[in-house]
């Protein structure tokens, strides 16, 4: 018999290393809210992160949770997917993990399009290094390896998404807690490659993209009832506004996923039968005579 | 008299199918009941560019390449420009003169020239130049004595799927080689006069098709990879295979992100594996560091090539010795094993599996591209020796709390779940971590999870793959080496037995942990060690060294210009200690 978990039930009893204040906080708490709302069982999540202050978020889910090297969490989600397709898979890091050192495999999650959730943290900042500039940090912002202000342009990862064909972008707010549970429930029953990016503001190192800055510089979607999350020239537009940075669903699709594509079996390949002695195998070898 | 060894060497331009006629006449050789073993030395590139295969094929197993080659069938003047210094006095040369002509400076006066003109041939009788390849087969079964029938049914049997036509035109092919013979070269010189006897319970595979073939054996059931020269077909072999098995093999977007995908599928319990060669080695080194620290049970074959950076990416080297025992940052415990045959191919590559799971560590298996992409003919493998054992794996309930997945045990092996155990939740960390998987950096903490993770090196021992033992156990002179070099060491070894000079030859299988009481013992009342590898540094050499000490009766066989040993090399090389040679007796 089901039993309707809580936020309670995917809380482990580690103390969190992060900074008090810091958006991650809301992150967490809205994960755990959504997988409770979704009905989720802590032995069928599978939980991947990165490397940084936000890669430190899978010690505090209670699930099967896995924290690997720097940037190849979508990799290694994609594989626990492939590997056992019951389980739920999300996958989380901050914008240096997603958009720096692991971008690559950023755009190649987007273009298989697997059925996991990434939420990328975005802080706009290396906060566990203490305050370089990262991919989404404004140009100018100077920190300790920019003394002379970042020279690079800031990344925007969810139009990036939407080029390499995206099929479900959303953008939240960690300190607007409702939303982004909502926004992260969407994401998990998405079938295919979710992405909820938070902004996730770091308190200690980034003094410009503050929680006051984000509720001056944001805007919902859905504000505009016309707006349509379906139409790509549309959200191309919003992404690529020099206006407000829009939040909310900016698009869905539906295609093909990873798993069907690859025509995994009915049964997860964990569980695949294993039988050195199957006939089938010795078949093979006469092929070699 | 009826010498049944013969080396064939194929030399042309890439892409003009002297692979796809070398593959040929290997099947030809073995269903004629010989023994073969292929060598393919060909550019890295696609079309152009000199390229041959040699094809050995004998009485004798486990063949590498002979000393000199016998027959030559060059498509170009540039295939006998590069390889007549190569042939055996007495060999012979199947030369295409349809547009080379043979020139006074190429033409050694030791060998036997048969000029004909195969693509003309080709062209004029039989009205399609593509099937030049195949009268050269023709020519070559008349010249060294080959059974036409089965060349014929090979040939057809290769091109059954273009159709009745081209099998035709084909079989009517080798016919017009073998009437070429007999009208211009008069009597059949049946120089090689080679026997057949029957094929028997035999297997002809490519190293990397005993790898593929073994993994899924073995229950591999996942692989991911990134296409790299000589590795790639290992890949191709999983993509074709694992789905029919319920398995899935990927295409990566490059090593980083395939070994950490072989990483997060073998981390929810599917039994996975990938396969590279040096660079891509190079790259996936963080990440196998955290399969070590993770203990995840993962096998990664390296099929080695010429380094640094691309360095020569269709030729064998062992110069990865080093990097897969020493590479990474920090410490885990690994396990290395080279096979030395393709049929040790398949069982090394079971056994690794089964060691990934029962020590939940990285395994290596290390070919080379001389064994890799080199076919041979095996005995039919044997299934039945075929077990798999999958160590701790837990995949009952177990009680959140008390189940701890990196549990300080005896033995060092936790017992371990996966994604879907009821109890079984934990945070599986790269940072180091306690044995409920709590990140900590405790000091007391680190110094006993160091321990116990190494500590499964000491248990796995009894388990890892045996060195062999060939030649007279007796003799004082000792070889050590591994891989692709024991087909060439043991007909070194056979040629110095017929000068008088008894030798011992340790194959090591299993590479890391290092079989250090087998090494000390061989090398222990031997005269002279002679350490044969291909690479400049001698890695083995050091290594053993590392182990043992320094041995002045130690001695250096390298060769690292991308070929593998002729035989004849060794012995040369062992034989200049003058102490080594036998005493004359007047």
């Amino acid at each position: 018999m089901a039993v309707q978990l809580t936020p309670k039930d995917f809380a482990t009893a580690t103390p969190s290393w992060w900074c008090p204040g810091c958006g991650d906080f809301g992150v967490l708490s809205a994960l755990k809210q959504a997988m409770a709302d979704l009905g989720k069982i802590p032995k069928d999540v599978a939980f991947v992160s990165g490397i940084g202050c936000s890669g430190k978020i899978s010690g505090y889910l209670h699930s099967y949770a896995f924290h690997g090297v720097h940037g190849r969490a979508l990799p290694v989600a994609t594989a626990v997917k492939l590997a056992n397709k019951d389980l739920t898979v999300i996958a989380a890091g901050g914008d240096g993990d997603g958009y720096a050192i692991g971008a690559g495999h950023f755009l190649h999650a987007v273009r298989r399009n697997p059925d996991i959730t990434y939420i990328v943290m975005d802080n706009q900042t290396y906060g566990l290094t203490k305050g370089q500039s990262s991919p989404t940090s404004q140009a100018g912002y100077v920190t300790g390896t920019s003394p002379q202000g970042n020279p690079d342009a800031p990344i925007n990862g969810l139009s990036i998404a939407l080029a390499a064909g995206g099929t479900f972008l959303a953008r939240g707010f960690s300190a607007h807690p409702k939303i982004l549970v909502d926004l992260i429930k969407q994401a998990v029953a998405h079938k295919g490659f979710s992405i909820v990016e938070v902004m996730s503001p770091c308190v200690t190192f980034n003094k410009i993209n503050t929680y006051a800055w984000f509720k001056e510089n944001t805007y919902y979607v859905t504000d505009d009832p016309n707006y349509d999350a379906t139409n790509r020239t549309g959200a191309f537009e919003v992404l690529n506004s020099d206006e407000k940075m829009p939040l909310g669903v900016i698009y869905r699709d539906s295609r093909a996923t990873f798993e069907a594509l690859t025509h995994l079996p009915e049964i997860p390949v964990a569980h695949a039968n294993l039988d050195a002695h199957a006939p089938e195998l010795a078949t093979i070898m006469e092929s070699y005579r | 008299m009826i010498v049944n060894d013969i080396e064939i060497m194929f030399g042309g331009q890439a892409g003009d199918g002297s692979l796809t006629t070398g593959d040929l006449i290997a099947g030809v050789f073995k269903r004629m009941g010989l023994e073969v073993y292929t060598y393919k030395d060909f550019p890295s590139r696609i079309r152009g560019g000199h390229t041959n295969y040699v094809i050995r094929a004998g009485e004798r197993t486990n063949y590498g390449m002979a000393d000199f080659v016998d027959g030559l069938v060059a498509f170009d003047l540039e295939a006998v420009e590069v390889h007549i210094e190569e042939l055996r006095p007495g060999g012979f040369v199947i030369f295409d003169n349809t547009s080379d002509q043979l020139t006074d400076a190429v033409k050694r006066d030791d060998v036997t020239w048969y000029e004909v003109p195969l693509a003309k041939m080709a062209k004029e009788d039989l009205g399609l130049e593509l099937v030049r390849n195949t009268i050269s087969l023709g020519v070559l079964g008349a010249l060294v004595g080959m059974d036409s029938e089965i060349m014929k049914a090979d040939v057809a049997g290769v091109y059954k799927r273009k159709g009745e036509k081209v099998v035709d035109i084909n079989v009517r092919a080798v016919e017009a080689g073998e009437n070429y013979v007999k009208e211009h070269f008069g009597e059949w010189p049946r120089a090689y006069g080679l026997k057949a006897k029957p094929d028997g319970d035999r297997l002809i595979m490519m190293g990397n098709d005993a790898i593929g073939y073994g993994a899924l054996v073995a229950g591999c059931r996942f692989m991911a990879g990134y296409p790299i020269t000589p590795a790639t077909d290992v890949l191709e072999w999983m993509a074709k295979y694992a789905p029919r098995f319920g398995g899935v093999a990927v295409q990566a977007e490059d090593e980083l992100a395939a070994i950490n995908m072989v990483i997060g599928a073998a981390f929810t319990g599917v039994r996975s594996m990938t396969a590279t060669s040096g660079p891509g080695q190079a790259l996936m080194t963080e990440a196998i560091g955290l399969a070590g620290v993770l203990e995840i049970p993962i096998v990664v074959v390296e099929c080695a090539r010429a380094g640094p950076s691309t360095g020569m990416p269709t030729k064998t080297e062992q110069s990865n010795l080093n990097h897969l025992i020493f590479s990474g940052h920090g410490e885990i415990p690994r396990i290395v094993l080279a096979p030395g045959t393709v049929e040790d191919s398949f069982y090394l590559t079971v056994a690794a599996f089964n060691l990934a799971e029962k020590y939940q560590c990285p395994v290596f298996v290390l070919s080379e591209q001389a064994l890799c992409q080199s076919k041979a003919t095996l005995p039919k493998l044997d299934l039945s020796r075929v077990e798999i054992d999958r160590g701790k794996l837990v995949l009952d309930p177990v009680v959140f709390g008390e189940y701890k997945r990196f549990a300080f045990t005896d033995d060092g092996v936790s017992p371990r779940v996966i994604p879907g155990v009821e109890g079984g939740m934990h945070l599986a960390a790269g940072s180091e971590h306690n044995d409920a998987g709590v990140i900590t950096e405790n000091a007391k903490n680190r110094t006993r999870m160091m321990d116990k993770r190494f500590r499964k090196l000491d248990t796995a021992k009894p388990d890892l793959p045996t060195p062999l033992l060939h030649g007279d156990p007796q003799a004082e002179i000792g070889i050590i080496g591994y891989g692709s070099n024991r087909g060439p060491i043991v007909e070194s070894q056979d040629r110095m037995a017929r000068n008088g000079i008894a030798t011992r030859f340790l194959e090591l299988r299993t590479l890391w942990p290092f079989p250090e009481d087998e090494v000390r013992d061989f090398i222990a009342d031997a005269k002279h060690v002679f350490v044969v590898e291909n690479n400049y540094t001698g890695q083995l050499e050091r290594l053993i060294r590392y182990v043992v000490g320094p041995l002045e009766r130690m001695h250096r066989v390298l060769k690292y210009n991308g070929r593998p040993f002729h035989p004849i090399e060794i012995s040369d090389e062992i034989e200049k200690h003058a102490d080594v040679r036998p005493l004359v007796k007047v």
